[in-house]
């Protein structure tokens, strides 16, 4: 498929998926796995989860896209498919220097998607493209 | 994506032994090449041998429609898979954006193949790396999307062509480790040949994990056509690249 993840963190996300329940609490284990692999990103990522802050939008095609709200207010949108998100930090971090393997709000998405917890809002086909444009700078 | 490629490119030669017949697309595929490296040609040659498959149509997005239809590799251009070729030419990154971003409004069987042929016409447009990395990730999210509407056990692969300069510049770099993030499988062709006198082409295939790396031997016949055959690696051949040979100088 698109770009994948590490085979470890690839790991680790399955195996917290099968042992999670809905919305229950993360194993202490797997907390220290997160804390090991992403350092203070997994502990900001936990409390955007914690606070609701993931949206799934989704659409009648099938196509979906993550917004998440930032602690500063903005959102950010993320494609899981290929590990994207549109913050400043990972355009910085994981694409430039490539030290970091996720950004907070992509590892808020995919544990939200192990936790099976987030928000959910449908939208149209047409309201999905508007939102995906938008994505793209609008200064002149 | 590397594994319709390779099928392309190993048509003239020896056949690859030990494959299944599965079309899995296998991860993303970057072509690399300098102006008139063949780079046009083989994404031709990869949509016409998807086209043949049988799994759907292909979707190939250039800026400006060809002049003629590359002369391809030796497959007749059958017009039963050219029909399955849908082109369509975003005249500018806004609107290959428009493109990408809406691809899940057209109805219709999703496409097997997504091809995209010189992206360093769409990237200069819009030289910040954050404009890039977006594009490039709507071209991955578009042809997971395609994937997800053809159903369980199939995949819409995706082929991406870009122009190469001769020196890189600093943005170049950052650009190409981008690149290498989020397409796995990569094949370059450089001007390159088995030895003195020869001229034509080598292209280097990276499956990105999924085998090993191969290469092959590229030149143009005066009519246009491209011949294909493996990459010499006779022992003692000097430019054979990774050592191991026994042979000395013959």
């Amino acid at each position: 498929m698109a770009a994948v993840l590490p085979a470890v963190v690839e790991q680790l996300l399955s195996e917290m998926a099968a042992a999670v329940q809905e919305n229950a609490r993360i194993p202490d284990e797997y907390l220290l796995s997160l804390k090991f692999l992403f350092g203070s990103s997994a502990t900001q990522a936990l409390d955007l989860v914690d606070r609701q802050s993931i949206t799934l939008i989704s659409s009648p095609s099938g196509r979906h896209a993550y917004q998440v709200l930032g602690s500063s207010g903005k959102t950010y949108t993320c494609l899981a498919s290929c590990h994207y998100c549109s913050c400043p930090a990972f355009a910085f971090s994981v694409l430039r220097k490539s030290d970091s393997i996720l950004c907070k709000h992509l590892l808020a998405v995919y544990l939200s998607q192990v936790m099976r917890t987030c928000q959910q809002l449908s939208v149209s086909d047409k309201q999905l493209t508007d939102i995906l444009l938008m994505e793209k700078k609008q200064e002149a | 994506m590397a594994e319709t490629l390779r099928r392309v490119l190993t048509r003239d030669g020896a056949a690859w032994s030990g494959e299944e017949n599965t079309p899995v697309a296998g991860p993303p595929l970057l072509l690399l090449g300098a102006p008139g490296s063949g780079k046009t040609t083989l994404l031709f040659a990869a949509a016409l041998e998807a086209a043949g498959e049988g799994q759907g149509p292909v979707l190939f997005l250039t800026r400006r429609p060809l002049q003629s239809l590359p002369r391809g590799t030796g497959t007749t251009r059958d017009p039963m898979r050219l029909q399955k070729i849908r082109f369509q030419y975003p005249p500018s990154t806004r609107e290959l954006f428009r493109l990408l971003c809406s691809a899940h409004e057209a109805s219709g069987p999703a496409p097997s193949l997504l091809l995209l042929d010189g992206l360093e016409e769409y990237l200069a447009e819009d030289p910040e790396p954050q404009e890039a990395a977006y594009l490039i990730a709507l071209l991955l999210d578009t042809a997971a999307h395609f994937s997800h509407r053809l159903g369980p056990g199939r995949d819409c692969g995706l082929m991406v062509a870009l122009q190469t300069k001769e020196e890189a510049d600093s943005g170049d770099v950052l650009l190409l480790a981008l690149l290498q993030r989020y397409f796995p499988a990569q094949c370059w062709l450089q001007p390159d040949a088995p030895g003195p006198g020869e001229h034509g082409l080598r292209a280097c295939l990276e499956p990105g994990g999924l085998g090993p790396r191969t290469e092959w031997w590229v030149t143009f016949r005066s009519d246009g056509e491209m011949m294909i055959a493996p990459w010499p690696t006779q022992a003692g051949d000097p430019s054979s690249g990774k050592g191991s040979s026994s042979g000395g100088q013959p």
